[in-house]
């Protein structure tokens, strides 16, 4: 079975651990082979899926390769040198401010809103709902209603900013304002889901807490800065971290919204390796800016399993 | 603020993919802020609300309102905010375009059989890494977990290239395989935390009645979790029917899925026909609305389990 060598493979390097996988559950002879047996057929789709696919992008980074003409040429690390002398640093800048924004604008916006609707006011339920519908939308009908919005011509953001002495402009094809609009459109995506895994959190704050802060005398900011920020730390960083690394790789709705222009200014991390491979042809570009890519979005994603990790064994 | 490091998380179960099914239920409502609230809380819970709700809901409104409006009047300067004539003109020509039956049945198609799929393969898969320990278990966990991270646009290289040598480009087969690559992570953790919840002992009872172990499965364990099952396949259902980069390249217009689909009809012409993609918008996303008032129950859990995003 393809799968084999990936479990030995983990076996082998963690059997230090094996401690940890001892636990108490009742087992009996041969249940390990069939839990082994269930893991199969996913693992199998996985590999082909998956893992082969990952591994080969990024055995491409060290040849010359087109996607249309057969046959390829190694060429060591010609393909990671070019791509850092040429747009490496342009693309993590921009990448970075893309997902920047689109991290901390749903997390300011998601946490006011939860915090709001926590609250005794009248209509949470409701406003709960309806908060959720630019999160339901899928990614490409997000693209076109701000597209539409950031209209040059007869936009509406245009007819909303002229009173207030704003010139009309063509947002989405000035550099100036391109990567604005663009995370405009992804933090309206985003900030339901911050909002709805921030009140959950909220709710699982003990009101005792707060019932005998507030007889000590604490006020409703210091109690927001001494006890909800504090009993929210877990799920705060949960969700910014995986906000970010989602916005890292982020792809549909840049590439709709301006496809990387004008001028390459929204160009990011997932529409250049595209563009590179689908566009451009050329594989090995595209999977030597993809290692580099990987290799910062791994940092994060190891963050991120210590997080999970340490949730689990509490 | 001092205190805002991020280890001390003590009242937090949300931290943990691995039991989303407990917080999907809303806690009761003793648990939520005080009673009482001081005025000027509230005025600024309300300012909240209409300020980030306007953010929220006035781009819908506009979405809705241009749908409905005349194509002649959409192109004019300042739009009008509230459409002075109004017509269903935008919906009907919909129907009038075959293509676009093409795309939904294709989305139909492939949505329905990612979810199908992916539900049975994690179905067994988390229910190994549920109910069994053995070695490299933790390490497969994170594996799957950490897989629905890798960049598309990166497995789209290769992927191609493997559909093309094998002709798959242009399939159902080749959309429902790369589908599997996010759906199946988000179904596998989503369903370990419903098996989680299902206790030992049922099991273990089933097992000294004699069922074997595959037997125990299907008639005590699934059965137990269905509601897991549907929600786990509809959130699969969801990101099928979501997926842009997956569709756009590795399918043509008549294997195409809706979305990448509605970009090439609409996008692109030198005036687009705004109240039609409107209108199509609106269409394409009621099947995504319908499956989570469905779902409500289960939000949380399936946007724990990882990546439930468009």
């Amino acid at each position: 079975m393809t799968t084999a060598p990936e479990l030995t493979q983990a076996n082998k390097s963690h059997t230090k651990s094996l401690r940890a996988s001892l636990s108490s559950k009742p087992q009996r002879l041969g249940d390990g082979i069939f839990a082994i047996l269930l893991v199969v057929p996913g693992l199998a789709l996985m590999a082909v899926v998956v893992a082969y696919p990952l591994v080969s992008a990024l055995v491409t980074a060290f040849f010359k390769q087109s996607l249309v003409l057969p046959g390829r040429e190694f060429v060591g690390l010609q393909n990671i040198i070019d791509v850092l002398q040429g747009n490496f640093f342009q693309l993590l800048q921009q990448t970075l401010v893309f997902t920047l924004g689109t991290t901390i604008a749903p997390f300011v916006i998601g946490f006011a809103l939860a915090l709001a609707l926590n609250t005794q006011i009248r209509g949470t339920k409701i406003m709960r709902g309806l908060m959720l519908i630019p999160w339901l939308v899928p990614g490409v009908v997000v693209s076109f209603l701000w597209m539409w919005i950031f209209n040059a011509n007869y936009g509406v953001m245009n007819a909303i900013l002229e009173p207030f002495g704003i010139e009309p402009q063509a947002w989405l094809a000035q550099p100036g304002t391109a990567m604005f609009a663009v995370i405009v459109a992804k933090t309206w995506q985003s900030f339901p889901w911050m909002m709805v895994m921030l009140l959950a959190g909220l709710q699982t704050v003990p009101r005792e807490l707060h019932e005998a802060a507030e007889m000590d005398g604490a006020g409703t900011i210091r109690r927001f800065f001494s006890i909800t920020v504090p009993q929210l730390s877990g799920i705060i960083g949960l969700v910014v971290l995986l906000e970010f690394i989602w916005n890292f790789q982020h792809f549909d709705i840049i590439y709709v919204l301006t496809g990387g222009g004008p001028a390459g200014t929204t160009e990011t991390f997932a529409t250049s390796v595209y563009e590179t491979a689908f566009h451009g042809f050329d594989l090995g570009r595209a999977g030597a800016l993809g290692l580099l890519w990987l290799v910062l979005l791994m940092a994060l994603v190891v963050v991120y399993v210590r997080f999970s990790e340490k949730g689990e064994k509490r | 603020m001092t205190s805002t490091a991020l280890p001390p998380a003590p009242s937090s179960p949300e931290t943990m993919p691995a039991a989303p099914a407990k917080v999907s239920r809303p806690r009761r409502r003793a648990a939520s802020a005080l009673r009482s609230e001081r005025p000027s809380v509230r005025l600024s819970a309300w300012i909240a609300v209409i300020v980030c709700g306007g953010f929220a809901l006035l781009p819908v409104y506009w979405l809705l309102a241009t749908s409905l409006t005349p194509r002649d009047q959409v192109f004019s300067y300042p739009p009008k905010l509230i459409p002075t004539e109004i017509t269903l003109d935008a919906y009907t020509s919909l129907f009038a375009n075959p293509q676009l039956f093409t795309y939904l049945q294709n989305s139909i198609i492939v949505s329905v059989v990612t979810a199908v799929l992916s539900v049975f393969v994690s179905a067994y898969m988390g229910y190994s890494f549920s109910k069994f320990r053995y070695r490299g278990r933790r390490q497969l966990m994170y594996f799957v977990l950490a897989s629905q991270m890798f960049p598309q646009a990166l497995l789209l290289v290769t992927l191609y290239s493997v559909f093309s040598a094998y002709g798959l480009l242009n399939t159902y087969t080749a959309l429902v395989l790369s589908f599997t690559t996010f759906t199946l992570p988000l179904c596998v953790w989503m369903l370990k935390g419903f098996f989680d919840t299902i206790p030992d002992e049922l099991i273990e009872a089933a097992r000294v009645d004699g069922a074997s172990r595959l037997r125990t499965i299907h008639s005590i364990v699934l059965p137990l979790a269905a509601p897991g099952l549907v929600a786990a396949g509809l959130f699969a259902f969801v990101r099928g029917w979501n997926d842009f980069i997956f569709a756009l390249t590795l399918a043509g217009p008549d294997k195409q899925t809706l979305p990448p689909g509605l970009v090439n009809t609409y996008v692109g012409e030198a005036a687009t026909a705004w109240p039609e993609l409107m209108a199509a918008s609106l269409v394409v996303s009621l099947p995504v609305a319908i499956a989570f008032m469905l779902l409500q129950r289960y939000l949380v859990s399936g946007m724990t389990a990882g990546a439930v995003k468009g």
